[in-house]
C-alpha cells in the first residue's frame, strides 16, 4: 500500500469508477464508466498516466484525509472550487498529496460530476473486469455501493496506467447532436420536427441511469403508450414513458427496456448533458450517422 | 434501415443502427418464436465467424446487438458484412444448448399471484402448476436486468397478460408469469408480472465466472417443490 485516504465527508452518489465493464451486456450489465468521460480522460492526462480507476464525486463535493503515504492526484470535471489544507487551489488541477493532507472539493458554478485521479490504482477488486461501481446492480467499486464519509481507500503501485486524454475544446453550448433511434419510425413526422424545434428542460431527477427531461411544449403530450418486444439500450437513449416523459438512458442503464426511443445522444456529446445541471434548457439537433464517426474519431485521434 | 434477405421466410431481418457505435439486427417486430430463434441462431453464427471490428455479440428477444468500433469498421461495411452472414448457408451452428431443471416453490407468500393466475385460466392452482411445468421451455434471452431470464413459450391456453399494477420490488428468485412465458428474476426488481413462486436458484454472482449460468438457447424444466 503506498497510501491510505480516508474519505471524510462525500456527496451522494460519489463513486469509485474506471473505464467500465463493457462486453456483459449478455449477463444484463451495462458498461458504467464515468458520466463526464472526457473529464475523467482529461484527469490522466494532465498527470501523464493514472491508475485505472478514480473517484467520482456528484456537485456538494468530496473530503480527503491522507491518512498514510503520498501520491500525485489530479482534478478535473465542471467547474468545482477546492483546497489544499485550506489554501484555494485551481479547478482543474494537479497536485501532491502527503500524510496529514486534507483535500477539500467544495460546489461550485458549473457541472454535476467531478473527477480525483491519482497516480496510483485504488486497491479494490476487480468485479467482472472492472472496478466501476455499477449502482443499479450494487456491483464493483468500494462494496458495489457509493462512498461513504468513514471509508479508506488504499493506494497502490498500478499495474497499467490510463494515459487519458487532454480534454478537446468541445462545444460548450449549442444543441446536444442526437442520431434518430431505434423507434423513430413509431412517432409521427410531426413530433419529429417538434422534437427538434422545442426546448426541454434538464430535469433534479438524474442519476447515473438516466435523466429526466421536462417537457413544457408538451412534444410527446400524446405520445400513446406503444408495446413494444423488449430490446438492447445503449447510453444516450431517449425513452419516452407512458405518460410522455423522456428520460435519457445514462451510464448504468439498464440492459433492455420496452419503452419507445426516438434518438440517441452521440457519444461526443453525452458527457455535455451529463453536467447539465436541473433547470438547464437543452435542445437537439440530428445529425447523420457519418458525422457522428467523425466526431468520435476526431475524439479518439490523440489516444 | 437495411432490409437484409433472409433465406427464412417467417423473418425478413432490419440492420438498424442504435447509437454510432451499435447496431441491431432484428429479426421480428413482435415477439414469436421464429423470431426468437432466427436472432439466436444468427448470434451463434455471429460467434462462429467474427467480423472484425466487432467488439460485443448480445441476443435479445427478438434481435442481436453488435456493438462495434466505428474506427475498425464503418457501418455500412459492418451492414455488408452482415447481410452476407445472414444469406451464408450455415449448417450445423452446434448451439450447446443444455437443460436446467428449476425447482420453484409456487404460490404461498412468495407466490402471491399463483390463485389469481389460476382462476383467470380457469385452473385449479394445482392444475395450474402441472400444466406451466408440463412442458420444457427455452431461455429466449437474459435481459432488463442482471441475470434476469424470459423462458418461453407456454401453450396459448396458458396466456395471461401482464398485471395493471407494477409491484415496485420483487425478491430475487421470484418466479413471474405473463404473455405465454415465465421469467427468473435474479436480483430484486420492480415487475408487472405475476409472481408465482420463487427458486433458490440464483442465475447471477458477480463473482462467479460466468458471473450467469442460464444463456439464450438453453432449456428449462421446472419442477414443484413440495
Amino acid at each position: 500500500m503506498t497510501a491510505k485516504l480516508l474519505v471524510s465527508n462525500t456527496s451522494p452518489l460519489t463513486t469509485v469508477q474506471d473505464l467500465g465493464r463493457s462486453g456483459m451486456l449478455r449477463h444484463g450489465i451495462s458498461a458504467s464508466g464515468p458520466m463526464d468521460s472526457q473529464a475523467f480522460a482529461a484527469a490522466a492526462a494532465a498527470l501523464g498516466g493514472a491508475g485505472p480507476a478514480g473517484i467520482e464525486f456528484t456537485t456538494s463535493g468530496l473530503d480527503i484525509e491522507v491518512v498514510a503515504g503520498g501520491c500525485r492526484f489530479a482534478l478535473a470535471g465542471g467547474q468545482f472550487t477546492a483546497s489544499l489544507n485550506d489554501v484555494a487551489i485551481a479547478w482543474p488541477d494537479v497536485g501532491d498529496l502527503q500524510q496529514g493532507d486534507r483535500l477539500h472539493i467544495g460546489p461550485g458554478p458549473v457541472g454535476n460530476y467531478g473527477y480525483l485521479r491519482f497516480d496510483k490504482g485504488i486497491h479494490l477488486p476487480l468485479v467482472m473486469g472492472s472496478q466501476a461501481t455499477n449502482l443499479r446492480a450494487g456491483i464493483g467499486g468500494f462494496a458495489g455501493r457509493a462512498l461513504a464519509a468513514g471509508d479508506i481507500l488504499g493506494l497502490i503501485e498500478p499495474e497499467q496506467l490510463d494515459p487519458g486524454q487532454q480534454a478537446v475544446a468541445a462545444a460548450s453550448a449549442g444543441p446536444i447532436r442526437v442520431l434518430w433511434g431505434l423507434h423513430a419510425d413509431a412517432f409521427p413526422p410531426e413530433v419529429h420536427s417538434r422534437f427538434l424545434q422545442k426546448e426541454f428542460v434538464i430535469t433534479s431527477r438524474m442519476d447515473r441511469m438516466g435523466v429526466r427531461l421536462d417537457d413544457p411544449e408538451g412534444v410527446f403530450r400524446a405520445s400513446s403508450g406503444l408495446s413494444l418486444v423488449s430490446d438492447a439500450v445503449v447510453a444516450g437513449d431517449i425513452q419516452i414513458l407512458g405518460d410522455g416523459t423522456p428520460i435519457v438512458l445514462m451510464r448504468d442503464h439498464q440492459p433492455t427496456g420496452g419503452y419507445p426511443r426516438i434518438a440517441t445522444v452521440i457519444g461526443s456529446d453525452l458527457d455535455r448533458l451529463a453536467q447539465m445541471r436541473p433547470g438547464t434548457h437543452v435542445r437537439f439537433e440530428s445529425v447523420s450517422l457519418v458525422h457522428a464517426h467523425r466526431l468520435s474519431t476526431l475524439r479518439s485521434a490523440s489516444r | 434501415m437495411f432490409a437484409a434477405d433472409g433465406s427464412d421466410p417467417a423473418a425478413k431481418p432490419l440492420v438498424l443502427p442504435l447509437g454510432e457505435s451499435a447496431l441491431l439486427v432484428r429479426f421480428g417486430s413482435t415477439l414469436s418464436q421464429a423470431a426468437n430463434t432466427a436472432a439466436l441462431r444468427f448470434a451463434r453464427i455471429l460467434e462462429l465467424r467474427p467480423i472484425a471490428g466487432v467488439v460485443e455479440v448480445v441476443p435479445n428477444l427478438v434481435s442481436v446487438l453488435l456493438r462495434y468500433e466505428p474506427q475498425r469498421i464503418g457501418f455500412h461495411h459492418l451492414a455488408g458484412e452482415i447481410g452476407l452472414l445472414l444469406t451464408a448457408a450455415v449448417d450445423d451452428v452446434g448451439a450447446e444448448a443444455r437443460n436446467h431443471i428449476v425447482k420453484v416453490a409456487f404460490g404461498g407468500e412468495a407466490g402471491p399471484d399463483l390463485p389469481d393466475v389460476a382462476e383467470r385460466l380457469g385452473l385449479s392452482a394445482g392444475a395450474f402448476v402441472a400444466a406451466h411445468n408440463a412442458s420444457r421451455l427455452r431461455v429466449l434471452a437474459t435481459g432488463f436486468a442482471p441475470g434476469f431470464v424470459y423462458c418461453g413459450f407456454h401453450p396459448e391456453r396458458l396466456h395471461v397478460p401482464r398485471r395493471a399494477e407494477v409491484r415496485p420490488r420483487v425478491a430475487a428468485g421470484s418466479v413471474l408469469f405473463a404473455a405465454g412465458q415465465t421469467a427468473i428474476a435474479a436480483t430484486d426488481i420492480p415487475t408487472g408480472w405475476h409472481v408465482i413462486g420463487h427458486t433458490q436458484l440464483r442465475n447471477f454472482d458477480a463473482l462467479r465466472d460466468p458471473p450467469t449460468l442460464l444463456q439464450a438457447g438453453d432449456t428449462i424444466e421446472f419442477e414443484a417443490t413440495t
